[in-house]
């Protein structure tokens, strides 16, 4: 079995130091990683990120993120990236990693996602340059997605977000702020490429619990909908492919 | 700065909390009374709670700020969920 840790949205500031960690100390025990789901700072500064980094740094078990919004909006998300990086944290956009966990290869593709609504209403990149953007940045950032996953070789799959894929984990908040808090395009790219789980956050007040149109489990971890540091979600140990030679000889590790 | 007008000013109190660096939160709730002005909504701490009333004050001096945000609680969760 392996058990993922998950929260998004937790918002770091600069005076956010030991907001977190405390309730971190018993997460080896309980968790083989925790994973991330963007908002990781409050505006975006590398300083925040730092004051995150600081209370990860160390955690015996894996640590992977994406990035949120909020990480965007000083236009320092390089330098949020590397704060994390520089402790330890996988930041993944577009792109995925394997991890061994007892054996088990734990593959996670990850990328911020975008809006644009869902299947009926979701907008179109037609018009204006403006709209072309916007919905052009979804559908390059899905596409990126589904690629990540289909590369994953692994024994289970996740899909970390920062959008939402699906309208059922949005139940809670204005149906007017739908197209800004998630688009289907990600879960078509899920469903095409296969997962046996989602991870997002964003939406503060929205539904934990959804699942994509192929069934697949969509959990949203933001830290308001979780109401705790973190949940745990546990994946049932399959009879694993062999690993590759060489892998599979240290806990949670990177592949 | 023109004054906004009454039926804008809980449009404004939340750009401002959404775009002034020290707050800089997107989900909160402000609606504007006869004279008071009151912000609900989640926050990571206890210090942008007391901030929240701090930039709202400085908007709108002449209104008795009530902030009904709250602290997002960050306990260690109780127990797992099997999901595949």
């Amino acid at each position: 079995m392996i058990r993922v840790a998950a929260v998004a949205d937790v918002h770091f500031g600069m005076e956010s130091h030991g907001v977190l960690r405390p309730s971190l100390e018993h997460l080896p025990d309980r968790a083989d990683v925790l994973l991330i789901g963007g908002d990781l700072t409050r505006c975006g500064g590398p300083g925040e990120a730092q004051v995150l980094a600081d209370e990860l740094r160390g955690l015996p078990i894996p640590v992977v993120a994406v990035l949120g919004n909020h990480d965007y909006h000083a236009d320092k998300e390089a330098g949020v990236r590397a704060r994390l990086e520089a402790a330890g944290v996988r930041v993944l956009e577009g792109e995925g990693i394997t991890l061994d966990v007892n054996g088990v290869r734990l593959g996670i593709a990850g990328t911020k996602g975008f809006g644009g609504g869902f299947r009926g209403a979701h907008g179109s990149d037609f018009g204006e340059p403006e709209m072309k953007a916007f919905v052009g940045h979804t559908k390059l950032l899905a596409d990126r997605l589904g690629r990540a996953l289909t590369q994953l070789q692994a024994d289970f799959r996740i899909a970390l977000l920062h959008y939402s894929p699906i309208e059922e984990t949005l139940v809670g908040e204005r149906l007017e702020i739908y197209p800004f808090l998630g688009s289907y395009l990600l879960a078509e790219a899920i469903d095409t490429a296969g997962a046996d789980l989602v991870l997002h956050g964003h939406a503060h007040r929205g539904t934990e619990k959804g699942r994509t149109p192929t069934g697949i489990p969509v959990r949203n971890v933001a830290q308001p909908v979780i109401g705790h540091a973190y949940n745990v979600y546990t994946l049932a140990a399959r009879s694993a492919e062999p690993s590759p030679a060489g892998i599979g000889e240290a806990d949670g590790r990177l592949l | 700065m023109t004054t906004p007008r009454q039926d804008y000013l809980s449009e404004h109190v939340r750009d401002k909390l959404i775009h002034d660096s020290r707050v800089n939160e997107q989900d909160l709730r402000v609606h504007v009374g006869e004279r008071s002005v009151t912000v609900a909504g989640n926050v990571s701490t206890e210090h942008l709670r007391e901030t929240i009333s701090i930039v709202a004050r400085e908007l709108l001096p002449d209104y008795e700020i009530v902030n009904e945000t709250k602290v997002v609680p960050v306990a260690e969760p109780e127990g797992e969920e099997p999901v595949a």
